[in-house]
């Protein structure tokens, strides 16, 4: 039981860490350093999400950019043309993302490996391919604008405070999820998909509600991007969205979950500071990808704890 | 910007938010540069244009010495990535943290009218010569968004479409890519055509990257047409007139096309399949008027190349604005006065040769040539007027109160006269 | 069918395309009865464990578990039943720990699976049910350890022990001890005879030696079709199977 009490304290220390960087942030950088910082905790949740059905469950998908952005859809939609308030169109939002994702899911629990990959991304494809051609509800590729935040967290400051109390929730929420004994089922579909049905597992409904929930995820992730940007367009559902959420994963350790806040920290800041020097920065970014994936294949945070359990 | 200009700016920035945004002495102000941001392509699929909208914008500075009214100007290039995400995150850090004083540029619709949903929070001017969507300067007007030297997508095709009904043609069909800046030209173009008792025959929409238009090109070859009007940008308008021309349409059908279809930077690399297309435009490369020549042949001593419509309207954008600045001896601090005066102001001496002004809704009016395709006589292809409609505003020939009522341009909604 | 009879197998028939795997096949197994099956390599044994199990359900014929006919039920349908199988090729979850094997094999037949915010740990009727089966399986000390490090004997130990906790009321054994050394067999069939008689169970083995010791009835197939049916005395002085069967493996 002693690797369980440490996986506790690891776990706990990440909540610390994530905690007192982004809480201590704004006191420190400038307001458009914040408006990274806030967009880092915002795609980390994104990233978590993904991760947690390719770290846990071992499925990629490659639609759950598409999820996020249904529900930036939904919320700038509601706010904007139908003119509701951001809260009911936050939670709109994520219900919407949540049952897209329960449609996903029904597609997708039948396949698994390469299939998987490749159904997840055709959905995806989909999702932009309506928001591009419902030209009446979408503004197709010229997007929607958004009204505007609620005067309650309408200063970038306060904002920055709502997005990391929620992704800290969710951060919990989910963490409580992979420990749980559904979380369990996920790593034993995972290993082996036979073994889990011949005990008695009925491995589809598992994966459904999986994808659906992660899909919630994705979908408050989605709901706060558009409190942030305040603006939509299909940029936001294409498959380079799900691609970033699935590269931040990855770099920062898939089956790590708070390697999703480094991965999301590498790769906006790479972003936003590399692109300042040099208009190659998409190249830097690659390189990077291939350096992680060379010599450290587990990802930052995974390397790192493979490294301490090493020395123990 | 280098690296230690960029710790410069950051701790600029950390030490201004410590110390408050009150606190930047006016007196400060004449000494300190003007700080221009600008953003374009410079990767993915549109960055040709994207990189003759540097070009073009970074020339005027130059001959300009890199001064307005005296103040030093600094031109702070951010990639958009033709993303509009992108986009918005490169507008926030050169507003907040490189504190420009104005923006500047980017190509593709949806990344200005994301860029301009975010100035439209915090007032910043925001200069857009070649964002073209119809409804910043209709529907959604924003008064911190401005078309200096830009224009409206609907607004040049129309000339084109009452030219088209003055040749005789009765049925024409238009073929176009599949999206939002399509739709509204392609509107503008059956609008004024259809009330003018000409008939749409077909409207074809092929999506952007189209590598065979054989499909489409089989299809007007079988319509029974007197012309073709056709909106591709980029690499899609070279392959379609490639291929029109292999299926033996060209000299066959006429062919018409939007400004961006026969634009400089489509034709440079092309020969006989571009030879002879009309288009409509505010400028023309091919002009015979002496402060345009004068700018092709400074371009073209620069860069190598024919100016294209991006690297001249950043050109004349950035002069536009430049006036202004001169006009204010180079106070824009107060960005209410700054945005009036742009407003009001008329660009003159630009490669146009005509001085230009702003409607009501801060869209310019133009005087539109209608142009042809035809060889120069170092034997390059450029787009010359061979007739010119004064004073073209976005609103053609209707009354704006009336226009704006009726709902934008859409794929569905394509203001055909039934 | 009698009220004694466990597990029914009539008729049954497994064809991929034109190959019979399975041709024909009935087998009646009493409550309580271990009964096993043998055969050389080919001869269609783990193809008609897939078909008891649900696996790859038969093309004809059918399956009745305690009175049900099971044929066209799902395979975790059949395992909340309370059938249980190991695997001929371990088939284990190798990333996670014994004790995690464990929990997913104890909550399989049980409640909690889709619990999604509660404790990973079982309770503690659910502990002792894994614990008992840990240690008849021998593994009670290594309960910590990620299943990849296990060794080849031990994980063949692990796939016992999950399929007892469930506590099945049949129980399918695929080659227990395939690729085990004398050694490992032994303590393999040590485990086998330490289970409950009330326990019904079907032995798939290759080993005639180990197999005939441990259960009352044979079943003999060969090119999928049965070859004879009886006592291990009986099979041991079966011409046809000495032919088939034994003359070559010696």
């Amino acid at each position: 039981m002693s690797s369980t009490v440490s996986a506790i304290q690891r776990s706990a220390l990440g909540f610390v860490l994530v905690l007192v960087i982004f809480g201590t942030l704004p006191l420190v950088v400038s307001s458009y350093q914040m408006s990274i910082a806030n967009e880092i905790l915002i795609f980390a949740l994104l990233a978590m999400s993904i991760d947690v059905l390719a770290g846990y469950a071992g499925r990629t998908s490659l639609g759950h950019g598409a999820l996020f952005g249904i529900s930036t859809y939904v919320v700038i939609y509601w706010t904007s043309v139908y003119g509701g308030s951001a809260w009911v169109g936050c939670l709109l939002g994520v219900v919407v993302a949540t049952l897209v994702a329960a449609i996903f899911a029904a597609f997708a629990v039948r396949v698994s490996g390469v299939y998987f990959l490749l159904l997840t991304l055709a959905l995806g494809m989909i999702v932009w391919g309506v928001c591009l051609r419902w030209t009446s509800i979408t503004g197709g590729e010229n997007g929607i604008r958004g009204v505007g935040r609620p005067d309650l967290i309408a200063s970038p400051t306060a904002f920055y405070y709502a997005t990391l109390a929620v992704v800290l929730l969710m951060t919990f929420l989910i963490w409580r999820f992979v420990r749980s004994p559904f979380g369990l089922t996920l790593r034993g579909i995972r290993d082996s998909e036979s073994r889990m049905r011949s005990l008695g597992y009925g491995t589809s409904a598992h994966m459904f509600v999986a994808f659906t929930v992660t899909g919630f995820f994705a979908g408050v992730a989605g709901a706060l991007y558009a409190l942030f940007n305040n603006f939509v367009s299909p940029s936001t559902v294409q498959l380079s969205q799900s691609v970033e959420g699935l590269l931040m994963a990855i770099i920062g350790g898939i089956g790590t979950l708070f390697g999703s806040f480094i991965g999301a920290a590498a790769i906006i800041m790479l972003e936003n500071f590399v692109s300042a020097y040099t208009a190659r920065w998409q190249m830097v970014l690659g390189v990077m990808f291939i350096v992680t994936m060379i010599f450290a294949p587990q990802g930052i945070l995974g390397t790192l704890r493979m490294l301490l359990i090493r020395k123990r | 910007m280098d690296r230690r200009q960029f710790l410069k700016t950051t701790g600029l920035t950390v030490a201004a938010s410590a110390a408050g945004t009150f606190a930047a002495p006016q007196i400060l102000r004449a000494a300190e540069p003007i700080r221009i941001g600008l953003m374009a392509p410079l990767s993915g699929v549109v960055a040709a244009g994207g990189r003759e909208i540097v070009e073009g914008f970074n020339m005027y500075w130059e001959e300009r010495g890199k001064k307005a009214a005296g103040r030093a100007v600094e031109v702070i290039v951010e990639d958009d990535a033709g993303n509009p995400d992108t986009a918005l995150q490169k507008a926030r850090r050169l507003v907040e943290q490189a504190k420009v004083d104005f923006l500047f540029g980017n190509l593709l619709a949806n990344t200005g009218l994301a860029v301009a949903s975010y100035v439209k929070g915090n007032g910043v001017p925001y200069f857009i010569p070649v964002i073209a969507a119809d409804d910043l300067t209709q529907r959604n007007r924003i008064k911190n968004v401005i078309r200096v030297a830009g224009y409206t997508a609907s607004q040049m095709p129309r000339p084109l479409a009452d030219w088209a009904l003055k040749q005789g043609y009765k049925r024409i069909a238009t073929i176009s890519q599949d999206y939002t800046f399509g739709h509204e030209q392609c509107a503008g173009f059956a609008q004024v055509f259809t009330e003018g008792g000409g008939q749409i025959v077909a409207q074809l929409w092929n999506p952007l990257n189209t590598a065979d238009f054989s499909p489409y090109i089989g299809q007007l070859g079988d319509l029974k047409i007197d012309a073709v009007f056709a909106m591709e940008l980029g690499a899609d308008a070279s392959r379609f007139m490639k291929q029109y021309s292999d299926f033996g349409l060209k000299g066959r059908i006429p062919l018409l096309g939007a400004q961006n279809f026969t634009d400089q930077s489509v034709i440079r690399t092309l020969g006989e399949e571009c030879d002879g297309i009309i288009s409509s435009a505010h400028f023309a490369e091919g002009s015979d008027n002496p402060e345009t020549q004068k700018f092709v042949k400074a371009y073209s001593a620069k860069y190598g190349k024919m100016p294209s419509l991006y690297g001249f309207s950043h050109y004349s954008g950035a002069m536009w604005v430049d006036q202004v600045i001169e006009q204010l001896k180079g106070d824009i601090s107060n960005r209410d006065v700054f945005i009036d005066a742009v407003l009001k102001s008329q660009l003159t001496n630009s490669p146009l040769g005509r001085p230009v002004r702003f409607d009501d809704y801060g869209n310019p009016i133009y005087d539109v040539y209608i142009r042809k395709v035809v060889k120069n006589k170092d034997g390059k292809y450029w787009n010359v007027p061979i007739e010119t409609y004064p004073a073209v505003s976005q609103f053609w020939t209707y009354k704006p109160e009336d226009y704006l009522k009726n709902p934008p341009f859409s794929r569905d909604n394509q203001g055909i006269k039934k | 069918m009698s009220d004694a009879s466990a597990l029914v197998l009539e008729n049954i028939v497994v064809a991929f395309g034109a190959l019979k795997a399975v041709d024909n096949v009935s087998i009646a197994v009493r409550s309580g009865e271990r009964h096993a099956i043998i055969g050389p390599n080919g001869a269609g044994k783990t193809t008609l464990f897939n078909a008891i199990t649900g696996v790859t359900p038969p093309t004809a014929g059918r399956v009745v578990f305690q009175g049900q006919d099971i044929t066209r039920r799902s395979v975790q349908g059949r395992a909340r039943m309370g059938i249980s199988r190991t695997f001929q090729i371990t088939n284990l979850f190798p990333s996670l720990t014994v004790d995690e094997n464990m929990q997913l094999a104890v909550r399989g037949n049980g409640d909690g699976k889709f619990s999604m915010f509660g404790a990973a740990e079982l309770n503690a009727g659910q502990a002792e049910r894994a614990s008992a089966a840990l240690s008849i399986s021998r593994l009670d000390t290594r309960g910590a350890v990620i299943v990849s490090e296990l060794s080849y004997g031990e994980q063949r130990q692990l796939e016992m022990a999950m399929a007892l906790v469930a506590q099945p009321k049949l129980l399918l054994l695929d080659e227990p001890a395939a690729g085990l050394s004398p050694a490992e067999r032994i303590i393999v069939a040590e485990i086998i005879r330490s289970l409950s008689h009330d326990l019904t169970m079907v032995l798939i083995e290759h080993d005639m030696e180990l197999v005939l010791n441990l259960v009352e009835r044979v079943t003999c197939l060969n090119n999928g079709q049965m070859l004879a049916e009886g006592t291990p005395n009986e099979i041991r002085s079966n011409q046809l199977v000495q032919d088939v069967y034994l003359g070559k493996a010696r």
